[in-house]
């Protein structure tokens, strides 16, 4: 009876690795703590839900984390447990992430990086990311094209983070020698909230700004509101940024406040997970850098990057 | 052999001079007595003995030399040790853990926990003491912490060892163990000082008496040269020797409380009790007896089961609220830990069970500091100003402001535990005078002790209680030690003490 | 020493005139106020003093509760989620009831009476864990914080809820608008601290926190009923949380997963600074509001300033609140 058994198990897990061997790929991404990253937890769903059904020799493992540490969790647990053939990952930290991530790759499994890069290079088979150089760059031109004659204005910041510096550091360059004056420069974290209390004191702080660099559109509600609330009409207009729908609804409508947005897109975690099936599933060639451009959206294109589905 | 002596010391709190040139020898093999009323100056010269104070005149000899004791650690390291009389042990530690503490003993980086466990069975047994060197503190009774305390001090190799107030938390048998084990510290040739509100164990137990009053040595010869009268009267400065005062008022023949089967789980096991009007019933047994779970039990602070009948009516109480609106107060032992809140003033404490009566939507403070007024003249409450934190009061006024606090509820039954716990002669007289007068009003009284000689001086009747049961009560002339003691260790010719209650 | 009749001698050791334990937040605070107005200009103008007191409203509001709350012997660290919670439930209320009521007093007065609902539950079951099922306030607390923040990020399906735009208009002049000149925030948030100061002080209730914090066995043995104080200064928490969403919703008019982070900190930082014990038994409830304006100010003076990095903005408040503790501490006397 017991023989008969063990034959009947070996039979049963033997047969679909003849037919055709199940992959599995992780998915590892911070939790959604503000607006864009949520619009990236949507994202890497959506790619998940459609992914399975397109691919049904493959399977997913969606894991989000609060904090560097756990996602750390995550993934050794994904190694151990879930035995992954491939890991998508945006890591919430570059330098505590490099370790665990490596680890993954030198089990043989595929590792697709996004958005952020990892501290130490030639890990990953393929990096996507956002430009953030050109985030800052492409927000810098705007800003130059819209005060051709110069002006007076205060930018926000994100939270104190690589990103961060990478996009002042473009926005910074491109508007250099444009007579615009950046008057000054606070972090409001990427929060409606914090950004709402550091334009209330920019607006005490100086009697005339011309415009605002948000540089985020979490950010931008916060300042608009601010603005309204003090019934300041110098104030020209707000540069957001990351394309949130609702701000893209009011540029598509030509609120005069918000004339132009930023793309930064979240969506980015789909065409990596994506990239990841097909490479994963065909013979393809995949790997490398695939770096997704920020992209001026103004009135006139507005509708294109229009997603009323998404949360972000 | 060491000998600790205090020479022309002088001590001062900024413009307040509380000693005033104390001199007293601690010789090996010899047991000091230090007695005075609160306020005395007892503890500072303790604390100065000890390293905890420095004097700030005068001597410390050690061996004849001068010393000063940066530290009291300093001073324990020189073999003089302080045993409070709240202990000094971690509740959440082991006997052998507390033994051992910042002395612990090692092998190599490790603890040598068998070296120490060895040691402490070791000590504990020269105690006669029967603790478990790996029970934890928090659950071994009081006087088991006293004996830990001591083999604690023994085991830092102490040569002087001052003990405050030891007995204070012991019963008598337990305080005769503790005897037991200072005549053999003396026979060792330790110096050995301890303070002591009971005149008796100062006679038992000491072989010189030092007796202090306001700062100064009023009196300092051998113990065989004072009765215990003389001690009182050099203490209080004035004739004691009638501390309970003549019974006025009389037992009425009404039962206002009346309980029957009255259990608390773990404590109780069936308890009857019936108390008139106008009368004072002592409640007796050793501690452990159930006679402080019974009480609370009674008034709701412990979940209990039973009939109490108050005035001819049936009445449940889910909490001490209840019994203190239908008029029936518990004034508990533990005057510091349940009793006052030691960092709030004494008009917060005065009003706290009474608030209600104060409060019109708000706190009428107008009110409450009249309150305070009549109770500091009623109960004679003396403070060194009127904002004084409650937990700088000495313990007999804490004692008086606590009766007030729960007489400003206007009680007709009083529940009184330990009412003179840790105070001194005089403030006790004046104690006993409040339960009497209280008694003459027609108020009720149930009063537990473990004082026998309160009992008996102040009761009309004593029930007795045993294993959380009631051994049974004597009355009247019948109320002696000997019948008492009986009845609380259960000894079988106890009956034909027996008399019928009136 | 203990001789001296009671009413003869008050004047020994009453205590000094100038007790810094009193004077120690108001100290700060006057500091403070001097460093802004001699650094900036605008800062005694009354947009800016208009800006910092609105804003300090929500943890103000939050802040008193607490007083009581530390008071009594507690702690609540579930208050930043519980605010989020509350903000995304009063937002999803209103957006689908505008439909029937439409958009106008009816349906802020519902979604008010929502926020205290909620404040009140979420108060009674922090309460009831810790008073009835006998688990510590830290635990209970820092429960119900991971509870309430992961509600809310459920609730925005991990983004933000936002209230819909033709209720913005109605609701915004609860955090915008006031009477002579004084936004309703600030009014609330006076109206909130002097009837805490008066209820911590001159009532029953507060009488009865303090003691129950300073001893519970006190308390108890005094016929206080000390579980019905433990949940009421929870319950009463809970509904001061609603109080200060409501003034929140109307600010931005959103709410996600990154509202109120670290209010609850905040707040206990607000009551500590203000002199109240960490440990209980002893609370001022205009101290805490010293606190709050003092959490507040050093944002707001950092904001105006130029010269200091932003990075260090915390190291700034971490200092000032430490030093507002050392300020107030008491000098031992001797005992």
């Amino acid at each position: 009876m017991k023989h008969f058994a063990i034959a009947g198990l070996m039979a049963a897990t033997a047969l679909p690795a003849m037919a055709q061997e199940t992959m599995v790929i992780g998915v590892s991404i911070p939790a959604a703590t503000h607006g864009w990253a949520g619009g990236m937890n949507f994202h890497a769903q959506e790619a998940v839900d459609r992914l399975e059904e397109v691919y049904p020799q493959l399977d997913f493992v969606l894991a989000t984390a609060s904090d560097p540490a756990k996602q750390v969790n995550d993934i050794e647990d994904m190694l151990a447990t879930r035995d992954i053939d491939a890991l998508v990952v945006l890591p919430f930290e570059s330098e505590p992430l490099t370790g665990p991530v490596a680890a993954v790759a030198d089990s043989g499994a595929w590792v697709t990086v996004v958005d952020r890069g990892l501290a130490q290079e030639g890990i990953e088979d393929l990096y996507v990311a956002g430009d953030n150089s050109g985030f800052g760059r492409v927000s810098g031109e705007y800003m130059r094209s819209a005060l051709p004659d110069g002006g007076k204005i205060v930018a926000l910041r994100g939270i104190p983070t690589t990103i961060d510096n990478e996009r002042v550091a473009g926005f910074e360059e491109a508007i250099e020698g444009s007579g615009i004056e950046v008057l000054d420069m606070e972090h409001g974290n990427w929060n409606r909230d914090d950004s709402f209390t550091v334009m209330q004191d920019f607006l005490s702080k100086h009697g005339e700004i011309d415009a605002v660099w948000a540089s985020d559109d979490d950010m931008a509600i916060g300042v608009l509101a601010a603005i309204e609330a003090a019934g300041r009409d110098d104030v020209q207009f707000v540069l957001g940024g990351a394309g949130m729908k609702e701000m893209i609804r009011r540029t598509a409508d030509g609120d005069a406040m918000i004339p132009a947005n930023v793309t930064y897109p979240p969506a980015m975690i789909g065409t990596a997970i994506e990239l990841t099936a097909v490479g994963l599933t065909s013979s393809a060639p995949v790997s490398g850098t695939f770096t997704i451009g920020s992209v001026l959206v103004t009135q006139d294109n507005a509708e294109d990057y229009y997603f009323p589905d998404s949360p972000f | 052999m060491t000998e600790l002596r205090l020479d022309s010391v002088t001590r001062s709190f900024g413009a307040v001079q509380v000693l005033f040139d104390v001199g007293l020898t601690l010789a090996p093999g010899q047991v000091h007595a230090l007695i005075g009323e609160n306020g005395a100056g007892k503890s500072t010269t303790m604390k100065i003995l000890s390293g905890y104070l420095a004097p700030t005149s005068g001597d410390v000899l050690l061996d004849g030399v001068p010393v000063t004791f940066p530290s009291s650690q300093a001073a324990e390291d020189a073999g003089v040790v302080l045993i409070h009389q709240e202990f000094n042990l971690a509740e959440q530690l082991t006997v052998e853990q507390n033994v051992f503490l910042g002395h612990e003993l090692k092998r190599g980086f490790l603890l040598d926990k068998r070296a120490m466990r060895d040691r402490t069975a070791a000590l504990l047994d020269r105690l006669n003491c029967r603790v478990d060197p790996r029970a934890v503190v928090r659950d071994i009774s009081n006087p088991d912490k006293q004996m830990v305390e001591i083999a604690k001090a023994l085991n830092r190799d102490a040569r002087v060892l001052i003990m405050d107030e030891p007995t204070a938390v012991l019963t008598e048998r337990e305080a005769e163990v503790l005897f037991e084990q200072v005549d053999r510290l003396r026979s060792d040739g330790v110096a050995i000082l301890f303070t002591s509100h009971k005149l008796d164990e100062v006679k038992r137990l000491a072989d010189v008496v030092t007796v202090m009053r306001d700062g100064h040595v009023v009196a300092q010869c051998p113990a065989s040269d004072l009765s215990e009268d003389d001690m009182a009267t050099a203490m209080v400065g004035r004739d004691v020797s009638s501390l309970y005062p003549e019974r006025t008022g009389a037992v009425g023949d009404e039962v206002v409380l009346s309980v029957r089967d009255l259990r608390v789980p773990r404590f109780v096991h069936g308890m009857d009790l019936d108390l008139r009007r106008g009368e004072i019933l002592g409640l007796a047994g050793l501690i452990g007896s159930g006679r402080t779970e019974a009480m609370e039990g009674l008034v709701g602070l412990r979940a209990s089961t039973g009939t109490v009948t108050l005035n001819g009516a049936v009445v449940r109480w889910s909490g001490p609220r209840d019994a203190l609106d239908a008029g029936v107060a518990y004034l508990t032992e533990d005057r510091k830990g349940r009793g006052l809140l030691l960092a709030k003033g004494m008009r917060e404490n005065l009003t706290l069970a009474s608030l209600g009566d104060f409060t019109r939507g708000l706190i009428d403070e107008a009110a409450e500091e009249r309150a305070l007024d009549r109770a500091i003249a009623d109960f004679d409450i003396r403070a060194p100003h009127r904002g004084v934190v409650v937990g700088n009061l000495s313990g007999g006024n804490q004692q008086k402001l606590l009766l007030a606090k729960v007489m400003l509820a206007d009680p007709d039954i009083v529940v009184i535990d330990e009412p003179t716990r840790g105070i001194d002669i005089g403030t006790k007289q004046q104690i006993y005078e409040f339960v009497h007068a209280l008694a003459a009003r027609g108020k009720s009284v149930i009063v537990i002790s473990s004082e026998m000689q309160e009992v008996m001086g102040l009761a009309d009747r004593v029930v007795v209680m045993r294993g959380g049961r009631v051994a049974g009560e004597v009355a009247g002339a019948a109320i002696t030690e000997d019948a008492i003691v009986r009845l609380a260790m259960g000894l079988e010719n106890t009956v034909r003490h027996r008399e019928p209650a009136a | 020493m203990s001789a001296a009749s009671a009413d003869t001698n008050p004047g020994a050791r009453s205590g000094p005139a100038l007790d810094l334990r009193v004077l120690g937040p108001i100290l700060a605070l006057a500091v403070l106020v001097l460093t802004g107005a001699m650094l900036n200009d605008n800062f005694l103008s009354y947009a800016n003093i208009t800006n910092v007191l609105s804003r300090s409203a929500f943890i103000g509001i939050i802040a008193v509760g607490m007083t009581f709350v530390i008071t009594s012997g507690g702690l609540d660290l579930s208050v930043g989620s519980m605010a989020a919670f509350i903000a995304g439930l009063m937002i999803l209320v209103m957006n689908g009831l505008l439909p029937t009521l439409g958009p106008g007093v009816a349906l802020v007065l519902v979604g008010m009476a929502a926020a205290l609902a909620t404040g009140l539950v979420a108060g009674f079951v922090n309460g009831f864990l810790i008073t009835t099922m006998r688990i510590e306030a830290f635990i209970v607390t820092l429960g119900t914080m991971g509870i309430y923040r992961s509600l809310v990020t459920w609730l925005a399906d991990g983004g933000t809820l936002s209230l819909d735009f033709g209720m913005r208009t109605v609701i915004r002049p609860i955090y915008y608008d006031g009477i002579l000149g004084i936004s309703w925030p600030i009014i609330v948030f006076a109206l909130v601290a002097v009837a805490g100061e008066v209820i911590m002080r001159r009532a029953a209730f507060g009488r009865h926190a303090a003691a129950v914090g300073s001893n519970d066995q006190v308390a108890r043995y005094s016929s206080v009923n000390v579980d019905r104080v433990r949940m009421l200064t929870y319950v009463f928490l809970g509904i001061l949380v609603g109080v200060a969403t409501i003034m929140y919703v109307p600010r931005l008019g959103s709410a996600s997963s990154s509202t109120g982070v670290l209010w609850e900190l905040e707040a206990i930082a607000a009551v500590i600074i203000g002199g109240t014990m960490l440990k209980g038994g002893f609370g001022r409830v205009w101290g805490t509001v010293i606190g709050v304006l003092i959490l507040s100010l050093i944002d707001n003076i950092l904001n105006l300033t130029d010269g200091v990095s932003p990075y260090l903005n915390g190291a700034i408040q971490g200092v000032i609140i430490i030093l507002a503790v050392i300020l107030q501490r008491e000098r031992k006397a001797d005992a």
